[in-house]
């Protein structure tokens, strides 16, 4: 029942949520993910057809495009976090959503971006979806393995105490902004390279492709599957990717199941499916 | 070209009036609670909705309810009242469901952020559900405004009539509003809470009555501007709500966030700034709003007319 | 005690003051603190005492009138910044990591110390993992110290409530700083405790070489504990010297016992 198509939506999903849940995890409400992914989507469209159609394309070419993703959406949260960041949190939250929606003006307007068409044909470097589980679960892979290094790292520990409490952290004389700026950054790059796969994927890329809509379907992964562990997200973004397409009829009101979901979540299960408490059963991680 | 620049300028005006509203509505939540309620422009569709249906409207073939409506035809006062009076009834609903909860677990403020936006959503996507995602324009018999002229002769220039109805009927409710905060004893309860939560409940204020006041209110100007927008252009899909909800918050933001005259002043520089965008670029109209606020938080992020808000340690 | 005293004290402030809206906080503050010290800061509720806090501990600014730390003047500087030039302090109210575990709390403060390279932590390599149990027994150490060991793996928010003013202790201390400010530190405690807490406090000055600003409500425990102690009435400083001397000053008796109180 879960094809390798859907396979591949469901880790691109995974993917998107671990970018949202990247600035919670230094106590940042950031609703910016679909405005770096769609900048890396529209890059990779852009680059890829360049030349005129083309039906395939080498993978270095697209490892090149994701690096080129990664420079651009690096930048653009640096300036984007760096006069945000030192504001309260509620500015920030307010600012992602601005960028979101300018980014989605953007390539809506912009004369070479396909206007609300978008931009067709975008070659493909695998014949075959089974590639892009090869490849999209890859790069989930490397993002887990660097997650998990991130919570024994010094960066992680300051990320959470800012998260607990963020005054007390300066006060124990932790850079708070240059953290919460480097867990922003780190997000974007990461929705700006899933962008690029997913534009691959999708052959077809137009700025409906980061809408708020968007917004709120990824932030419902992470609420759904926990924000205090990277395993939340991931879970989160599976199971809330598959649930639609595999039982049709909740599929029509997906929208209404992800705004129940945000709407429900931190009053009810305000801990998400992936809890500390769960973890620590399953014995694997440090109590 | 006097013409020409005047009608711009009112139709900045009549929006900018519409932008004060839903940034109005976001400042009466901020300055009691210091959270931003995401639901507001739902709230704002739904507004547009109910006005419809109150002024006769039919609802389209993609909702559930295909071709119904309401077996009345109010007078256009009526039913802009009470669209904005279940808009208030659906903002105290929304308090009840994604605030409350939270407040009383003591959980951090962002949350009802979160909850909030699900709040919205959840009620933007049962509209679509309802009454289909097609756009409606109001009905023209909608009482009274067959019988006022197209337009209006002004100084020499030609300016549409409902805008003009759309700037006095938000005036007219932001000069309401500010009369009831300065005037009336809920009205200054209010600002109790607002300016100093503990003293105010020392002094016998009832600050959960206070709340939900807010939410009434903000929810019934919500509901207002809505009507208003649907009456002078069209509904155009449950979603319309939701931009009008965003750009509230860039509003919110240049005004300053938790300021009643910063609301207002920001809305009509927002309506002005956008108005005065030429046709030809008017796709990025949109973007406007968005780069306003951004610069006002690198440049000046107290906004206009905002106060710096302090920490307690 | 510390070394020869050097000419410039320690921490000096002059004619600080702060309002907020038309609350004036503080008024033309003044006084020095010495290098090795335990001063004590006392006065009725609203006295402006944990608002002195802040503005040394750069959370709030000063609306007027300096700050010197040892010798330089400090100006609109951030909390952490303050942290880093060797100022630490502990929250009235408790700003524990509550997420986090005991250790974890301490853990934390230790960011500055070395902790192996990014690259280091990247691929776990063998550099990293013996700098992180460095890390862990310098913690252990601290915690020790403070009488929290055996409770390391305990989450914050689970202590006792004297446990929990001994941790934010602790993560202070791990800081490595030249000052300790102490907000209340004996809030919630009996005379015993009182007894072990002005114990620990001579032996850490001693052994991490420390400079101490105690705020506290407990009159008696700071007469035992401080060499030096002022006075704060409606952010006024209404007297400076030593225990004896508070003791018998009658705006001090006046301020306590007398008038509308």
């Amino acid at each position: 029942m879960i094809d390798n198509g859907l396979l591949v939506q469901m880790i691109l999903g995974a993917l998107l949520g671990l970018s949202v849940y990247l600035p919670m995890a230094a106590g940042q409400l950031s609703l910016a993910t679909p405005a770096f992914y769609a900048v890396g989507g529209t890059l990779a469209a852009l680059l890829s057809t360049q030349g005129g159609a083309q039906s395939a394309i080498s993978l270095w070419s697209v490892l090149g495009e994701m690096l080129l993703a990664a420079g651009l959406t690096a930048g653009l949260a640096l300036l984007v976090g760096l006069p945000v960041l030192r504001l309260r949190g509620i500015y920030l939250a307010i600012a992602t959503i601005a960028l979101v929606e300018i980014v989605r003006v953007a390539i809506l307007n912009l004369p070479f971006t396909g206007g609300a068409a978008g931009i067709f044909g975008i070659p493909q470097p695998f014949q075959q979806p089974f590639g892009y589980v090869l490849f999209s679960g890859g790069v989930l892979a490397v993002c887990g393995w660097l997650f998990q290094r991130l919570e024994a790292s010094r960066l992680g520990r300051s990320m959470a105490a800012i998260r607990d409490d963020e005054l007390a952290s300066r006060c124990m004389g932790i850079h708070t902004t240059r953290v919460k700026l480097t867990a922003f950054v780190a997000s974007a790059v990461l929705a700006g390279i899933t962008g690029v796969i997913a534009a691959h994927y999708l052959n077809t890329w137009n700025a409906r492709q980061g809408s708020f809509d968007v917004a709120i379907t990824t932030l419902a992964f992470v609420i759904l599957g926990g924000s205090r562990n990277w395993l939340g997200p991931v879970i989160g973004g599976l199971l809330l990717t598959a649930l639609p397409e595999l039982l049709r009829p909740v599929g029509d009101l997906r929208l209404v199941l992800f705004g129940l979901v945000i709407l429900l979540g931190p009053v009810f299960f305000p801990q998400g499916l992936i809890t500390p408490a769960l973890l620590e059963r399953l014995g694997r991680w440090k109590p | 070209m006097i013409d020409t620049l005047l009608q711009t300028l009112l139709n900045g005006a009549a929006s900018g009036g519409v932008y004060a509203l839903v940034a109005l509505g976001y400042t009466l939540i901020f300055s009691v609670l210091g959270v931003i309620n995401f639901a507001q422009g739902a709230l704002f569709s739904l507004g547009g909705y109910l006005t419809y249906l109150l002024l006769g409207g039919k609802i389209g073939v993609n909702g559930a309810l295909p071709g119904w409506g309401l077996p009345i035809g109010l007078p256009l006062w009526l039913a802009l009242l009470l669209a904005a009076l279940g808009s208030g009834a659906v903002g105290l609903l929304v308090e009840r469901v994604a605030f409350a909860p939270l407040r009383r677990r003591g959980a951090e403020p962002l949350l009802s952020l979160i909850t909030s936006l699900g709040a919205g959503v959840v009620l933007v996507n049962l509209l679509q559900l309802l009454m289909g995602a097609e756009g409606y324009a109001f009905p023209q018999a909608a009482a009274g405004l067959a019988k006022l002229p197209e337009s209006l002769l002004l100084g020499g220039a030609r300016i549409r009539t409902i805008q003009v109805l759309l700037l006095a009927i938000s005036a007219l409710a932001v000069a309401s509003l500010s009369l009831w905060l300065e005037r009336s004893r809920s009205g200054k309860a209010m600002r109790a809470v607002a300016e100093d939560p503990t003293t105010a409940t020392l002094l016998g204020i009832n600050s959960v009555a206070v709340v939900r006041l807010a939410f009434l209110l903000s929810g019934m100007l919500a509901g207002l501007g809505g009507g208003l927008i649907g009456m002078s252009v069209s509904l155009a899909g449950p979603y319309f709500g939701i931009s009008y909800g965003l750009k509230g918050l860039a509003v919110l933001v240049l005004g300053g966030l938790g300021s009643v005259p910063g609301a207002i002043v920001g809305g009509l520089v927002m309506g002005l700034a956008e108005a005065l965008i030429p046709s030809e670029a008017s796709g990025w109209r949109d973007a406007l709003a968005f780069a306003i606020l951004f610069a006002v938080l690198v440049l000046r992020p107290s906004g206009l007319l905002g106060r710096r808000q302090l920490e307690k340690v | 005690m510390s070394g020869p005293s050097s000419a410039v004290p320690m921490l000096e402030l002059r004619q600080i003051s702060r309002q907020f809206g038309g609350l004036q906080a503080l008024s033309e503050v003044s006084f020095q603190v010495e290098q090795g010290e335990i001063f004590g800061l006392i006065g009725p509720n609203g006295a402006g005492k944990t608002t002195l806090f802040n503005l040394l501990s750069g959370v709030t600014p000063a609306s007027s009138g300096t700050i010197h730390w040892r010798g330089q003047a400090m100006q609109g500087l951030s909390p952490d910044r303050h942290n880093r030039l060797g100022i630490a302090r502990t929250f009235q109210n408790l700003r524990l990591f509550t997420e986090l575990s005991v250790l974890e709390n301490v853990l934390v403060a230790l960011h500055r110390q070395p902790q192996g390279s990014k690259l280091d932590a990247l691929f776990n390599t063998q550099h990293f993992r013996r700098r992180q149990s460095e890390l862990r027994e310098r913690a252990l150490q601290l915690l020790e110290e403070l009488g929290l060991a055996d409770q390391a793996h305990r989450q914050a928010s689970g202590l006792a409530y004297g446990d929990r003013r001994r941790l934010e202790i602790a993560r202070a201390l791990a800081t490595a700083p030249a000052l300790l400010l102490l907000d209340e530190p004996a809030a919630g405690m009996n005379p015993r405790e009182n007894e072990q807490l002005c114990e620990l406090l001579a032996q850490l000055r001693q052994r991490h070489q420390l400079t101490l600003v105690v705020i506290e409500h407990h009159v008696p425990l700071l007469m035992q504990l401080c060499q030096r102690l002022a006075v704060l009435d409606f952010g006024r400083l209404i007297a400076l010297g030593t225990p004896e001397q508070i003791q018998r000053d009658p705006r001090v008796i006046e301020a306590y016992l007398g008038g509308s109180r």
